[in-house]
């Protein structure tokens, strides 16, 4: 007995140790602070104190002194825009689609690689500042004007050029691991706008409130991404082609060398309370399903988008309508395109990794066109019912050889200049390299997001009832899985319920029986 | 030498339309950043709320800005103190940059 109580209370003063030391590992760095961090004031390094007019200079000051990070860099998918998958180039930089402006045609279209972390695009050196500056500036536009005020000459010109080279020194010396604004300037306008392609990620999440985000809430764990997104040697984890994003669902508590990815990392297996029926849950559902119950809870997300409505004029030019949310629903450049907030996610088994298509895969025109799409099954151990936003769209497809089509979107010879699909997509074709037979046409497709952003403080997770109820579960669709609340065997019901009056039966002649016996006396 | 007097009679007259179109299309790009000065100085005032200017280049076509112009608007709009303070140079080149990135130009821009 003695025995026994001592290993209750050792096992609960361990539980509560583990769970303190855990909370510290996960939380060690999210009070705002994360210049703590940094080792060196930059604004004292002389290299950085040179005049600077093209990014590629600013570069090389940097590699002065960090000298292995462009050669680890370029190795980074942030760099390439390519995911190898077997004989598969995945990635931007190969030979992926989606169903949103459908391709960068290999890193050709000039609009898509802005995003891209060189200076000019993969010519030249990596832009250290897109990630590490603390200050937004407009490179291009103040390089540009630096020069031309500098040639200029005149006093006014002079003085504006002084204040260029000083806003050009302010971001080159205010230096620090990446904020919400440096990853997001990409990351929450992926698709070309804000929260267009992601439901989970858009610009409200620059300063969030925990409502928003319980962990990048700047009133709640005030998270930056890379406190998931823990990357080595400047690899992020996080991008989901063909590769999973994690590989390790340990906790910290186990190995605290693991990365910090997954939402287990930090609050284990069994993140509820002991006992918690929904412990019982973590193997079958993810964390996400239950406490994401809606995305893009603060601006819109594009949940629809058909090109084959593009091209209509009006007057003889193109046009553009806004619909709900003061959001474009039409532009004669793009097509037709529905908005929503507050969406519900749908539900799929997900075991990390994602199924894409590309420009080179044969696709069956007669059915909706998976575009993308999550890999796994009810029997896959790693698999876990996740939530995701399904973007539906209607894109270009080749009628001879049924493979999904990539045009050329910007500059002069861009369908949103010439508003000619046939020229558009034969120039795109052209820059991926793979053969267009000349004959188009459009078909329906879907795309796959993981939702995992924009998790709610646990008060607002989703009841048991939007998932154990017998209509309008959320989980409705998972046929293969017995459900209590939501699922149910007629006759095991009907024998159920004969148990039950027939206990109750019992009991009232037992108990009449008794009484009329006289047993009583 | 009637001819030499018109070659260079010629000459001073496109040189003085060519000067006085230069001054009357203004520079656009001082004009960029004196926009945004007025509309910086105007929200250290506390007139506005946002340093970004409240009409973009892309808010009116090429025409329209050369009626707001000409009509001066701008000094029934926002930040009218600082509006005033500014020389005749540097309203043309404030007009140079809005109505060289005006909706129908060739490149459209917003001010963020």
């Amino acid at each position: 007995m003695k025995n026994k109580t001592f290993i209750m209370l050792f096992s609960t003063v361990l539980g509560a140790w583990l769970s303190v030391w855990q909370s510290d590992l996960c939380h060690a760095a999210q009070m705002g602070n994360e210049k703590r961090q940094t080792t060196t004031d930059h604004s004292k390094h002389k290299v950085l104190q040179q005049e600077f007019s093209t990014g590629d200079d600013i570069t090389k000051a940097c590699l002065s002194c960090h000298t292995e990070t462009d050669s680890q860099f370029h190795k980074t998918i942030h760099w390439t825009w390519i995911a190898e998958e077997g004989e598969k180039q995945l990635g931007k930089g190969g030979d992926s689609l989606n169903n949103y402006c459908i391709s960068s045609n290999k890193m050709n279209d000039k609009g898509c690689s802005k995003c891209h972390t060189g200076w000019n695009a993969k010519e030249g050196e990596v832009n250290c500042l897109l990630c590490h500056s603390q200050k937004e500036v407009n490179w291009d536009e103040t390089f540009e004007d630096f020069r031309f005020f500098k040639e200029e000459g005149d006093d006014e010109s002079k003085a504006l050029a002084a204040e260029l080279q000083g806003n050009i020194h302010k971001a080159v010396t205010d230096i620090g691991l990446p904020t919400r604004k440096n990853c997001g300037s990409c990351h929450f306008f992926g698709g070309g706008g804000d929260g267009v392609k992601h439901g989970d990620l858009d610009s409200s999440l620059t300063h969030p409130d925990k409502m928003l985000d319980v962990h990048m809430g700047t009133n709640g764990g005030n998270f930056t991404c890379f406190r998931c997104h823990s990357g080595k040697l400047h690899n992020i984890p996080g991008r989901i082609y063909s590769q999973k994003a994690y590989e390790d669902r340990r906790s910290l508590v186990e190995d605290d060398t693991i990365s910090k990815i997954t939402c287990e990392s930090c609050h284990t297996a069994t993140p509820h309370k002991e006992n918690a029926k929904m412990n019982d849950h973590t193997d079958k559902v993810a964390c996400q399903a239950c406490h994401i119950p809606d995305f893009a809870r603060v601006n819109p997300t594009k949940m629809s988008w058909d090109w084959s409505k593009s091209g209509r004029l009006k007057d003889g030019k193109p046009y553009k309508t806004k619909g709900p949310y003061d959001k474009e629903n039409y532009l004669s450049i793009k097509g037709e395109m529905k908005w929503e907030k507050n969406v519900k996610p749908e539900y799929f088994w997900f075991n990390g990794s994602m199924s894409s298509l590309t420009t080179k895969d044969v696709i069956d025109p007669s059915t909706t066109v998976a575009v993308s799409q999550p890999n796994g099954n009810i029997n896959d151990p790693d698999s876990r019912i996740f939530p995701f936003k399904i973007h539906h769209g209607v894109q270009p497809y080749d009628l001879e050889y049924k493979t999904l089509l990539a045009p050329l979107l910007s500059g002069k010879d861009g369908y949103w200049t010439t508003l000619d699909w046939q020229n558009a997509l034969q120039k795109g074709m052209d820059f991926s390299g793979v053969p267009f037979s000349g004959k188009f046409d459009f078909v329906k497709s879907t795309f796959a997001y993981p939702t995992t952003h924009m998790v709610m403080p646990k008060a607002n997770a989703l009841a048991c009832t939007e998932c154990h109820v017998r209509t309008n579960s959320r989980l409705a669709s998972f046929g293969e899985l017995y459900m209590p609340g939501r699922d149910y065997y007629k006759e095991i019901d009907f024998g159920g319920w004969i148990l039950v009056f027939g206990a109750f039966a019992g009991i009232l002649l037992h108990g009449t029986l008794r009484f009329f016996s006289g047993k009583r006396k | 030498m009637k001819k030499t007097i018109i070659i260079l009679l010629g000459i001073i007259l496109t040189i003085s339309f060519s000067m006085i179109s230069s001054a009357e299309e203004g520079n656009e790009r001082k004009g960029k950043y004196t926009y945004r000065k007025v509309y910086q100085s105007c929200k250290d005032r506390g007139e506005v709320e946002s340093a970004t200017p409240t009409l973009s280049p892309d808010a009116k076509t090429q025409a329209q800005w050369d009626r707001y112009f000409e009509e001066k608007k701008y000094l029934e709009a926002d930040c009218k103190e600082e509006w005033n303070k500014l020389s005749e140079e540097d309203i043309l080149n404030i007009h140079a940059y809005l109505k060289g990135h005006a909706a129908d130009s060739p490149t459209p821009a917003k001010c963020k």
